[in-house]
């Protein structure tokens, strides 16, 4: 976090275009920690505040790239590197990074921490225990069954009509004849029972 | 876990003997073949009385069936009845094998949900209420919960995955509740419930299967896991659930009648049955072993809709578990088990489109070997439930056309002797008589039954609020459902027809919610039945107004199916219903608190974690904010990869400029399932200003700014 109470020096003279760009990162950053739930105005503008201090450092080296980008690299790295080190591991690559932040959600931060958020060591041992015991598992640990399908044992009248019904699924003219002789003969019933 | 060899030879001697059994079983189906016998004799010595035509043939042929069903559907409540009167104290309960146990389960117990794009925060909740109501028994330690889902919709997919991690949060169920979602949900249901058994099946002695909307009562959940403990013969064991939650006429009809009548059948179902009985899907405890060992489903042979993959995998289910040994009972006086049912008749005829196809494909086990006389018979009520409408159907046109004969053909009716005349000196209008009377007191004499019984009963009777309830409720039953008989006939007999000619199916998932039936959509829906109505009543009013009067209630059905679709499906005519006590439950008058549980549970409900908000829904919220990005991310399945590979930078800056729609469905689940996109797409969302990606991004991340605690603009104009 930058230093409290610094002055906004090394943003003057400030242009309107870079007015608005600044104003444009200020906007991302806040909305980045009010989407991380901190409620705290107070706290949220001191953040930004700090945030925006180091990536307008930054930006004396790196010219080319727009204060949104600077100030958001800012806050990601800020948040990544303090969660690594309320976690004691190392988040190497960003998946663990995506542990860092649902930490935070599970050990209640924008709850409970709010106040803890990105300040330095010493944190209360309870928000340490909270974070690292903070962690999804979608199963217990895999205990297997296998299960084979048993084919189905049909009697001769079963294996008859299953083999019929397989030929008729393979052959469509003798679908169509099946079907033309089933029509007759429903037909000749009719015939029969109602118009002999 | 060790399991020793508990097969059924091995597992000691059986709850309820074999010759009893037999006994009971001979006494109910001997009772049903030999009234629907002299049933069918009376009809065909009238139809000789009326002078024989070639026509009676296949009216006679087609009414044994017909009439053997009825007189089997009424039998089982007359046969419930008499055990309900005569068992105090020595009725066959399986359920008897838990009285008195109080001490620790001894082993682990899984309660499985499988679900299929549903509302994530109510299963939750249902979820919810059933942990706490197995917390309160004091035996949580033996219970792990199983969110199952086979949810295609991405969106829900996002949302499930927030309501399962606030409900743990909540309910500090982490390490207890967990939630999987299958990537590919081959062979639905049954591939669903499956997968979880080879995955985590050697870790529970038994599974609860739940559906969606079952709620079942923490008390009643170990007590079953006591007798599948206790009787190491015990394979399935199936509660009868009870229909709750009705808002619509339409569901309020059926959870009374259910809970009203059902006892009865169930009963009678379990005077049969015994250990022979079936599983209907859910609400049930089944033993894992067994299971994994002998329910993997076999193909049927050809292709659907009468071959390929089971559908209704739950009978069959049951049908492998018996004929190998193993028991399956009916816990029918298991009290808490509870499930909803369809709001409006048009989803339960859709839902009933899956179930009709389901059930005919049994028609090939049928012809199984080895499967027992139980079974059998489970199997064959599951197909005539369908194939008995295009039956009715039949019997009703053959009818018509015999009378349509006779009017058109001027022929007096010659008066021939009978054996009736003969030996019981009945004319041939009484012969008629009694024979209608018959019919309707086998239809209406369960209901009659169950009314008395629940009057007779002071607690029943203060159950249902009184006595002018349980009648004006009993009454309204049997009125509209007479008027929707035909209406649901009509609809069966055109998905038995389309699913003959081959027409398979979809499988979607049910509408839970009471929105009512439009009439637009009420008048496409039952336009069949309403032309047939129309058409049939001008036959008949030509034949004669006799032969009009005795088929109104048909006609009457048909006609107005779409009214009477669109009146019982209405909410507020349902909540008016309930104001007076009519058509009330004792569920609804005095819910019990695994319902009240349900009712107030909100632990999936969390601001901080909520991927349901207005423009930041789903999938967007899986991307923009920071919590259920994580969520979403760490649930994935880790793999290797850290970084994406060309393609998928490709599609994944796709998925930035164009939004979530200029993706196909399958191009967008890649995506969700690569943890290096997510989030690498996370950053690029709040790095990157408005250029370059979607203005859907760029808003989500916007919405952040308006303060959490801010009042919204609707909030200010009220």
């Amino acid at each position: 976090m930058g230093p409290p109470r610094h002055s906004l020096d090394t943003l003057r003279p400030l242009s309107e275009e870079e007015l608005i760009e600044w104003e444009e990162a200020y906007a991302a950053v806040e909305a980045y920690l009010q989407a991380l739930r901190l409620r705290n105005r107070l706290l949220v503008a001191e953040l930004v505040r700090s945030i925006l201090w180091r990536a307008s450092a930054r930006r004396i080296d790196e010219p080319e790239k727009p204060a949104r980008l600077l100030a958001m690299e800012e806050a990601l790295t800020e948040i990544a590197e303090w969660t690594q080190d309320v976690l004691d591991v190392p988040l190497e690559n960003r998946r663990l990074a995506a542990r860092g932040r649902l930490a935070l959600l599970l050990a209640g931060m924008p709850d409970k921490w709010q106040g803890v958020f990105l300040t330095p060591s010493p944190w209360p041992q309870e928000f340490v225990q909270a974070m690292s015991k903070s962690y999804l598992a979608a199963g217990p640990r895999f205990q297997t069954l296998t299960m084979v399908p048993k084919p189905l044992e049909l009697n001769a009248i079963g294996t008859g009509a299953a083999q019929w019904w397989e030929t008729m699924d393979r052959q469509p003219i003798v679908r169509f004849m099946f079907l033309g002789v089933l029509s007759l003969v429903i037909l000749l019933a009719a015939w029969y029972f109602f118009l002999h | 876990m060790e399991t020793p060899d508990l097969s059924p030879p091995a597992a000691g001697r059986p709850f309820y003997g074999r010759f009893r059994t037999l006994v009971r079983r001979i006494l109910f189906f001997g009772s049903v073949g030999l009234v629907n016998l002299a049933t069918t004799l009376w009809l065909a010595d009238l139809f000789w009385r009326m002078s024989w035509q070639k026509a009676h043939y296949p009216l006679l042929v087609v009414f044994i069936v017909l009439n053997g069903l009825l007189v089997l559907g009424s039998f089982h409540a007359i046969f419930g009845a008499f055990a309900r009167l005569t068992s105090r104290g020595g009725a066959v309960r399986i359920t008897k094998l838990a009285d008195g146990q109080t001490g620790p389960l001894r082993a682990r117990h899984a309660v499985v949900m499988p679900v299929y794009n549903e509302d994530s925060v109510r299963i939750c909740a249902r979820i919810e209420a059933i942990y706490r109501s197995i917390k309160d028994t004091g035996h949580l330690e033996s219970f792990d919960f199983f969110i199952l889902s086979d949810t295609r919709d991405l969106d829900l997919w996002v949302m499930e995955e927030t309501a399962w991690t606030n409900l743990c949060r909540r309910l500090g169920g982490f390490g207890r509740i967990y939630y999987r979602r299958r990537k590919n949900n081959e062979n639905r249901k049954a591939g669903n419930i499956g997968d979880f058994v080879r995955t985590w099946g050697g870790g529970y002695e038994a599974m609860l299967v739940l559906d969606a909307d079952s709620l079942m009562d923490g008390a009643d959940i170990v007590t079953m896991a006591r007798i599948m403990e206790t009787y190491p013969r015990l394979g399935i064991l199936q509660t009868p659930p009870k229909l709750i939650r009705g808002a619509s006429v339409f569901t309020r009809l059926q959870q009374f009648a259910m809970r009203l009548y059902g006892p009865l059948f169930i009963r009678g179902l379990n005077f049969w049955q015994l250990s022979g009985g079936s599983y209907w899907g859910h609400n049930a405890l089944i033993r894992l072993k067994p299971f994994s060992e002998f329910c993997e489903l076999p193909a049927l042979p050809g292709r659907e809709p009468f071959g390929g993959r089971i559908l209704s995998h739950d009978f069959v289910e049951a049908a492998l578990m018996v004929s190998q040994g193993w028991e399956v009972w009916l816990a029918w006086d298991i009290e808490g088990t509870y499930e909803e049912a369809p709001p409006t008749l048009m989803d339960h005829l859709i839902r009933d489109r899956r179930w009709c196809q389901g059930n005919l494909q049994h028609l090939w086990l049928i012809f199984a070997r080895k499967l027992p006389f139980s079974v059998r018979m489970h199997l064959f009520m599951g197909i005539m439930a369908y194939l008995g409408s295009p039956l009715w159907f039949l019997f009703l046109l053959l009818g018509t056309w015999i009378a349509w004969d006779r009017y058109s053909s001027n022929l007096s009716v010659l008066p021939f002797d009978s054996y009736v005349a003969r030996w019981f000196h009945i004319s041939g209008m009484g012969q008629t008589l009694i024979l209608t009377g018959s019919i309707f007191a086998l239809l209406f004499l369960p209901k009659i039954l169950a009314v008395i019984g629940a009057i007779l009963s002071s607690r029943t009777r203060r159950s249902f609020g009184g006595m002018i309830p349980i009648l004006a409720g009993a009454l309204l039953e049997t009125f509209v459902s007479m008027l929707l008989a035909p209406c649901i006939m009509a609809a069966h007999t055109v998905m038995v027809f389309k699913i003959f000619i081959g027409r398979a199916v979809g499988w979607g998932n049910q509408n839970r919610e009471n929105d009512g039936t439009s009439w637009g959509d009420a008048i496409r829906f039952h336009a069949f039945p309403t032309v047939l109505g129309v058409i049939w009543s001008f036959i008949a009013l030509k034949i004669s107004v006799t032969f009009t009067a005795w088929m109104s209630p048909i006609l009457l059905g048909l006609v107005l199916s779409a009214p009477v679709s669109v009146w019982t499906s209405r909410a507020r005519y349902g909540r008016a219903l309930a104001r007076s006590k009519i058509l009330s439950t004792a569920e609804e008058l005095n819910p019990p608190q695994v319902i009240r549980y349900a009712d107030t549970a909100t632990s999936a409900v969390d601001p901080a974690l909520d991927a349901t908000v207005e423009g930041r829904r789903g999938i967007i919220s899986a991307v923009v904010d920071p919590y259920v990005n994580g969520v979403h991310v760490s649930l994935l399945e880790p793999t290797e990869q850290s970084e994406l590979t060309a393609a998928e930078e490709i599609l994944a800056e796709r998925c930035l400029a164009e939004g979530p729609a200029g993706l196909t469905k399958n191009e967008l689940s890649e995506l969700l399932y690569l943890a290096p996109a997510m989030l690498m797409m996370h950053r690029a969302v709040w790095l990157r200003s408005m250029e370059g990606i979607h203005s859907i991004w760029t808003q989500a991340v916007e919405s952040y700014r308006r303060r959490l605690d801010q009042p919204s603009t609707a909030e200010l104009t009220q």
